[in-house]
């Protein structure tokens, strides 16, 4: 007790020192930038760029993914200077979405935007970005989305069980009218004209970049890859956002996004050959771009298909080589279609990696079995629940499916429907 | 729904197998789209000229613009071919096209390209060719281009095949039962839900399509043809032969709404807390003391001067 005494007193007088120190300038610690007057010595300037807040936990700088929902699981927000990854679904309909919210949240925080594709010009991904609901508008039609799906009962006041009045609710995660960080989006509506105009962005698309065939030589990248490295590099060092120039009036983020990563059409050929020649092609250039990214102020998100890779130890190194690795899964085509387990939802989404960025923990939730729902104006992400397992009177059969469905299901969801065999009681 | 596949353009699979071959089909929408007007384009790469063309009849033989590469694959006759750079040059060269008129290009066979050719390339080349007509911008002056390739399924692995039925806008599986031949098209267009539908047909001597009514037309939301579907058991009510009851009438409504519950503070309890309770004065406690109690009347408190 009397050492941690006199440890406080140490710190304390060395506090004290410091403060009379800086007050009579003769410290060796000069601050970068302009001094503050004495009087009100606040500590360092916080960055403060539009669009991004400091984590909650680890005072991360961080990003919103376009979802609000998302950010929630994901601890906050995306931070800057890392990759998000999206395992494509089989048909590729939902992470194009995805893709999409992140390059519109980029738009209407003003951020700075690099768009890589090889499939669609980036032209045109981005005139099909989704409009944002303005604070005003969305609110309503929150509510007339929910009012739409809410039962009857719900609406009367809880008596019996009035303590659970008092609890969020999981499922709506409604709108958060005073933050400017998360914004919500209209997928059924276009982003206008005019604030893509506004934007400031950058295109990579790669049948223009690549005209002939190149001879690759073994175990270097694939040419469609180190092409977008060094476009990646470029725009980084001449707009400053590794900290370069420093007569930049405004710092920014670049939010820079690469759609189909991994498929036949960049060139790679991990998705047609078990052990081709240039199975390390992705994993390296991966491995660049986390380099790139640290060293600068900017967040990428990458969509992949993983269903086509062929060789699973691809699979685990590109999830170790990336930060934040989300696995979508649709339902559609599979047998959970019309399972009745999972009749209100379009699929399943993956929580598969959470970095652990500056810290001993990550910040994961607590709800693993979360599936997504594609409403006709939103994408929202829900917390799965299992159905009333109702006793004797219905038939071992059907039991038995939903026993099976839930096997899958963490341990979240209750350990009763996650056993094979039912107990009688 | 197999007639109009041609209609959406971009790439078309065609996968047969040995039990059910597709070149029949093949040439069955080659004639269709000759008939209708299209510019006709045929890379033969795995059977000769005469026998592709053997069944047509000489109209439709002659609006076919035919690329041989079967006779000579490799070049070795150093003739001055069209196209130099073979298959993959014939079709990098159908990239640049600017004519209005829409196109069918049917490669006989993918198969055939894909084992000759770095699927990467072919893939790339393939999603050139059938996507020069998504631009918004210029869409009027490139007339619609539809690949129809003809893959045999158990040539290859399934990489290159879910990387090619990836690129894919349809895909065509042909199958069958008892000799009659279907085909189970799986259309996916790009945003929206794929849709797919079994179609019974069988092919006429002069290759054009005859639809029929199979063992069964199902055209449902999209369901993976090898897994049997999950039977539905007749949903049983529970509510039925309770020794208690479930549903309240009104008046039972009523009563059980002005309940107070125990954990409820209202106005009432607090009346009954605070008034005196008038039954105090009628209950009394009779003790006997035993012989081992203890009954010391002096307070050990009493000592402290409170």
């Amino acid at each position: 007790m009397a050492a941690v005494a006199t440890c406080g007193s140490v710190a304390a007088s060395t506090g004290s020192a410091v403060a009379t120190a800086s007050k009579s300038n003769v410290t060796s610690f000069q601050r970068r930038g302009p001094r503050a007057s004495v009087t009100n010595d606040s500590g360092p300037r916080l960055v403060s760029i539009a669009g991004t807040r400091p984590s909650v936990r680890n005072g991360q700088l961080l990003v919103s993914t376009g979802l609000p929902a998302l950010d929630q699981l994901l601890g906050g927000g995306l931070a800057v200077g890392t990759v998000l990854l999206i395992e494509e679904d089989k048909y590729n309909i939902y992470s194009p979405l995805l893709f999409k919210y992140f390059l519109a949240e980029g738009i209407v925080n003003g951020h700075t935007l690099l768009v890589a594709s090889a499939k669609e010009d980036p032209a045109n991904i981005l005139q099909e970005l989704p409009a944002p609901l303005l604070d005003d508008k969305c609110k309503k039609e929150f509510d007339e989305d929910v009012y739409n799906h809410k039962t009857p009962e719900s609406n009367i006041k809880m008596k019996i069980a009035w303590r659970y009045q008092l609890l969020p609710k999981m499922e709506q995660i409604g709108p958060v009218s005073s933050s400017r960080f998360g914004h919500y989006y209209d997928a059924s509506k276009r982003m206008p004209q005019e604030l893509i105009e506004a934007s400031n962005w950058h295109g990579f698309f790669l049948p223009e970049k690549i005209s002939s065939t190149l001879k690759v030589e073994p175990c270097s990248l694939t040419p469609g890859y180190t092409k977008l490295l060094q476009f990646i590099q470029n725009i980084i060092y001449e707009e400053g956002f590794d900290g370069s120039n420093p007569q930049k009036k405004q710092r920014n983020i670049l939010r820079i996004g690469i759609q189909n990563l991994g498929s036949p059409l960049w060139g790679d050929d991990i998705c047609c050959a078990e052990n081709g020649g240039n199975s390390h092609s992705l994993t390296k250039f991966l491995y660049v771009l986390r380099g790139l990214l640290r060293t600068s102020l900017s967040a990428c998100i990458i969509t992949m298909p993983t269903h086509l890779i062929q060789n699973k130890a691809i699979i685990a190194r590109v999830t170790t080589l990336s930060d934040v690795v989300v696995g979508l899964e649709s339902f559609i085509g599979s047998e959970r279609e019309t399972n009745p387990l999972y009749k209100d939802y379009h699929g399943l989404i993956h929580i598969r990696q959470i970095p652990r960025l500056n810290n001993l923990i990550c910040d994961e939730s607590d709800v693993k079995d979360l599936a997504f729902k594609l409403k006709r104006k939103l994408f929202t992400i829900e917390r799965l629940h299992l159905p009333p397992d109702l006793s004797d009177t219905v038939s071992r059969s059907s039991k038995m499916d939903l026993a099976e469905s839930a096997k899958r299901l963490g341990p979240g969801c209750g350990m009763m429907a996650g056993g094979k065999k039912h107990l009688d009681f | 729904m197999l007639d109009s596949l041609l209609a959406l353009g971009g790439l078309v699979l065609l996968r047969d197998s040995v039990e059910w071959e597709g070149r029949s089909l093949l040439k069955a929408l080659v004639k269709k789209s000759a008939l209708c007007g299209e510019q006709v384009h045929i890379l033969g790469c795995e059977v000769s000229e005469e026998e592709f063309r053997e069944g047509f009849d000489s109209d439709i033989n002659n609006r076919l613009v035919y690329h041989d590469f079967f006779r000579d694959p490799l070049n070795w006759s150093k003739t001055e071919e069209a196209f130099p750079g073979g298959p993959l040059g014939a079709l990098r060269a159908m990239c640049k096209r600017t004519d209005p008129v829409p196109v069918t290009i049917a490669l006989d066979s993918l198969s055939w390209l894909l084992l000759r050719l770095p699927c990467t390339t072919l893939c790339q080349v393939l999603h050139a060719v059938s996507h020069q007509d998504s631009c918004p911008g210029d869409s009027s002056s490139v007339g619609k281009v539809s690949v129809l390739g003809l893959l045999h399924e158990e040539l290859h692995g399934p990489g290159p095949v879910g990387a090619l039925s990836s690129l894919a806008q349809t895909e065509v599986t042909l199958g069958g039962t008892m000799g009659q031949a279907s085909a189970h098209i799986l259309c996916r267009r790009p945003r929206q839900r794929p849709t797919d539908q079994t179609q019974w047909f069988s092919i006429l001597p002069d290759f054009s399509l005859d639809l029929q009514e199979g063992p069964s037309v199902e055209s449902q939301p999209y369901s993976d043809p090898h897994i049997p579907p999950v039977s539905k058991n007749a949903k049983v009510d529970p509510t039925t032969h309770l020794t208690f009851n479930l549903h309240l009438s009104k008046k039972e409504r009523e009563a059980r709404d002005s309940l107070i519950l125990p954990f409820q503070f209202s106005s009432e309890k607090q009346q009954a807390l605070l008034r005196p309770r008038p039954g105090q004065a009628t209950s009394h406690i009779f003790y006997e003391p035993d012989a081992y109690d203890d009954l010391d009347q002096e307070d050990p408190d009493d000592d402290l001067d409170i």
